[in-house]
């Protein structure tokens, strides 16, 4: 698994002893992962054991509360933050399942989140040469369309309002749509495989597919290992109970898939008797 | 301009009076018959009950804190040499050169406490023979016209107490008259201005549609909040006849000072359309009973509300849907955002009288709560004495999601940003179904600046 340090430097996003809960019910009991800059990293694990948890809870989910433990991006705490600021400062959630937001046109929202966004990190946009200017609307909806053509979304999606009556394929398109013009330092992605036939999966992989890359750090959550053939992790975690229960490269994903969860428990548990 | 007569005898008198009533009259140069009627209404006045809490109507409505004795029934009558820009930016209209400008509209009727400012009617309007003028003026210039319609068939004066006061006291307002087959796109506006503070405003529309001819009519009440209680009472006649189509929007936003009293019937000939919107976003107190009388065969009356309360304004709608004939179809939607302390009710009735087969009548109120301490009702009533009928209502109080808010801020879009894009989101299906891009803007500025308060 990453050692986070080895280049010397601070690690992008580094979760330590989380635990947290809902409704005073215990869900993440200890849980400890290192993504850095470039890495890919998938959390399997059966239902219930807390990987979508551990996505809203990184997002800043108000109905969770963090009980111990630490989540830091680029150094610095991030558990204080709102979800806004959070997001400002380049950490993406893909949801599961994306709300529906009645009246709330596409266009209109994701141009005011890249505004905010993009206002955020206006030194570093400058210190790389760019400009924060806000996009004016014909600019913006360029740039929509641009990304649209990409996740091959009919234009009229730009008018239709925020996820209403979309299929669960278009919803999570939709997701993708987001992360490409929020442009993310580190991106969780909850699900984002499921409800999608094969066509769709090649179509939204190829998407994230090329919004990974040197600066960018994802996290994958998926309980199948059929994602993974479109999007190589560099590292897979399974988790069990709360927990991050064992971590290794591709491999495990491919044990996972022949053994199942109940066999790789049982090996784990093996070892830890041994 | 208006002619207006010496008026200082009472100008200074506060509640009203047998004597005010006359004095009003003889300051507006009445005719005869006019004075007869406003005498008669005010006997009517005197004779009928204030409305107590025991009516269904006034069941949630809280009286106590008018004090209509203090008031002073007219402000002054000559309107003549106050700039209308400058009268209209003082009442908070923004962009107020180009709201009054002729091009856009196809005529304007700018009314001050019961001055008139302006009135302008486009020329080619004018020769198509539409006449759109302050109602006074219209009375003296076309009394046959007007007395036809004037309180005679959509709000007579024996409505109830307030309008019989109105019937007594009115003074300002406007007149529209689309002759037969004319139709005229641009919108006929006209606005409603208080300055003077403790007066009673009383203005009244009358919008007259002939035979097969379109028209747009916008009506705004508009004032800055000023010291001391201030009293409109208006009344609105929309008459469509047969084969006509009006499309009607009305903006409050009154002063925090105003009690609002607002009485509004139209009424529908065979195949006749109205589109309707109100929006109430001001005053203090407002009380707002909207109707439509489907009196044809086969009309359509479209009623759209958006209403916008916050601090401790307190907003009460009724709405009627009155289906008179057979064919009938009326879709309406109110929805309303509170927040503060503030206090909405909406009460509205579908009443399908016998004989009206095939109606068709739907009625939906949405209310968005977004404080813990402001509160909405919503009464919506059935009484249905045909047969062959459908008709659907439904009435609903939500507060923003938490889950909502919650999404969008994921995309970094701030907490109260994110609260403005749901409630502007919560409007919008209204807003998108009156296609004026003007009237759009406006309701997004004014939403906007609503939720940011």
């Amino acid at each position: 698994m990453s050692d986070g340090n080895s280049n010397g430097t601070t690690p992008m996003f580094e979760i330590e002893n989380l635990h947290a809960e809902i409704d005073g019910k215990e869900i993440l009991k200890g849980v400890d992962l290192t993504v850095n800059q470039g890495e890919i990293h998938a959390l399997m694990g059966p239902n219930g054991s807390g990987k979508s948890t551990l996505a809203y809870v990184v997002a800043g989910d108000p109905r969770y509360e963090v009980t111990e433990g630490s989540i830091r991006f680029q150094g610095e705490d991030i558990l204080e933050w709102s979800p806004d600021e959070r997001a400002r400062k380049g950490l993406f959630l893909a949801f599961q399942y994306p709300t529906v937001i009645p009246g709330v046109s596409m266009a209109n929202f994701l141009r005011l989140a890249v505004t905010n966004v993009r206002t955020a990190r206006a030194e570093e946009i400058a210190a790389e040469g760019g400009s924060a200017q806000p996009f004016t609307p014909r600019e913006f909806r360029r740039l929509m369309r641009e990304k649209m053509a990409l996740l091959k979304m009919d234009d009229a999606f730009a008018t239709r309002y925020l996820n209403e009556g979309f299929s669960g394929g278009e919803k999570k398109r939709a997701e993708i749509l987001q992360m490409a013009l929020l442009e993310p330092k580190m991106a969780v992605l909850d699900e984002t495989d499921s409800g999608l036939d094969i066509d769709a999966l090649k179509v939204v992989s190829e998407g994230v597919n090329n919004l990974s890359g040197p600066k960018v750090g994802m996290l994958l959550i998926t309980h199948y290992q059929r994602l993974l053939n479109f999007i190589k992790p560099d590292f897979v975690h399974i988790m069990h109970d709360g927990r991050i229960v064992e971590s290794g490269g591709p491999e495990l994903a491919h044990e996972l898939e022949a053994k199942g969860y109940e066999g790789l428990r049982a090996r784990t548990a093996e070892a830890a008797a041994s | 301009m208006s002619i207006t007569a010496d008026i200082s005898e009472t100008a200074t008198a506060t509640g009203f009076s047998r004597e005010g009533v006359e004095a009003v009259s003889r300051a507006r140069l009445d005719t005869g018959a006019a004075r007869d009627a406003r005498l008669r209404a005010w006997e009517l006045y005197e004779s009928l009950p204030m409305p107590q809490r025991t009516d269904e109507e006034w069941r949630r409505t809280d009286l106590r804190g008018l004090k209509l004795d203090r008031l002073r029934p007219y402000a002054a009558l000559d309107g003549s040499g106050v700039s209308p820009v400058r009268a209209l930016e003082a009442a908070g209209v923004e962009d107020a050169a180009a709201q009054i400008a002729l091009g856009p509209n196809a005529g304007v009727v700018v009314q001050r406490d019961a001055g008139t400012i302006l009135a302008t009617l486009d020329p080619d309007a004018a020769a198509q023979g539409v006449i759109f003028t302050d109602l006074a003026t219209a009375y003296r210039e076309h009394p046959e016209l007007v007395e036809r319609w004037f309180m005679t068939q959509a709000v007579p004066a024996s409505f109830g107490k307030f309008e019989a006061l109105h019937a007594a006291f009115w003074q300002g307002g406007s007149f529209l008259y689309v002759p037969k087959g004319v139709t005229i796109e641009a919108p006929f506006r006209a606005f409603s201005l208080i300055s003077e503070p403790g007066a009673a405003i009383f203005s009244h529309t009358l919008a007259v549609v002939e035979e097969g001819a379109q028209a747009f009519m916008a009506d705004a009440f508009r004032s800055p909040s000023l010291e001391g209680q201030s009293f409109a009472s208006a009344v609105v006649e929309l008459i469509v006849e047969p084969d006509a189509k009006l499309r009607y929007v009305q903006v409050q936003d009154w002063g925090r000072n105003v009690w609002n009293f607002m009485t509004e019937r139209a009424t529908l000939a065979q195949d006749a359309t109205l589109n309707s919107l109100h929006v109430a976003l001001g005053s203090k107190f407002s009380k707002a009973s909207i109707g439509s009388h489907l009196r044809g065969k086969n009309t359509l009356a479209e009623m759209l509300g958006i209403y916008f309360a916050d601090g401790d304004q307190f907003f009460d709608h009724h709405t009627w849907q009155l289906h008179e004939s057979p064919y009938g179809t009326s879709d309406l939607e109110f929805k309303g955002a509170l927040k503060g302390n503030a206090r909405s009710v909406y009460s509205g009735l579908i009443k399908v009288f016998e004989g009206a087969q095939k109606t068709d009548a739907y009625q939906q109120n949405r209310n968005l709560v977004l404080s813990r301490t402001a509160r909405a009702d919503s009464i919506p009533n059935l009484e249905i004495a045909a047969n062959d009928v459908r008709c659907t209502h439904g009435a609903t109080v939500s507060q923003v999601e938490e889950e909502h808010l919650f999404y969008l801020q994921t995309r970094g879009v701030p907490r109260s940003e994110a609260q403005n894009l749901i409630v502007e989101g919560f409007f919008r299906p209204i807003i998108d179904r009156v296609p004026v891009e003007e009237v759009q803007e406006f309701l997004r500025t004014a939403i906007a600046r609503k939720v940011g308060i």
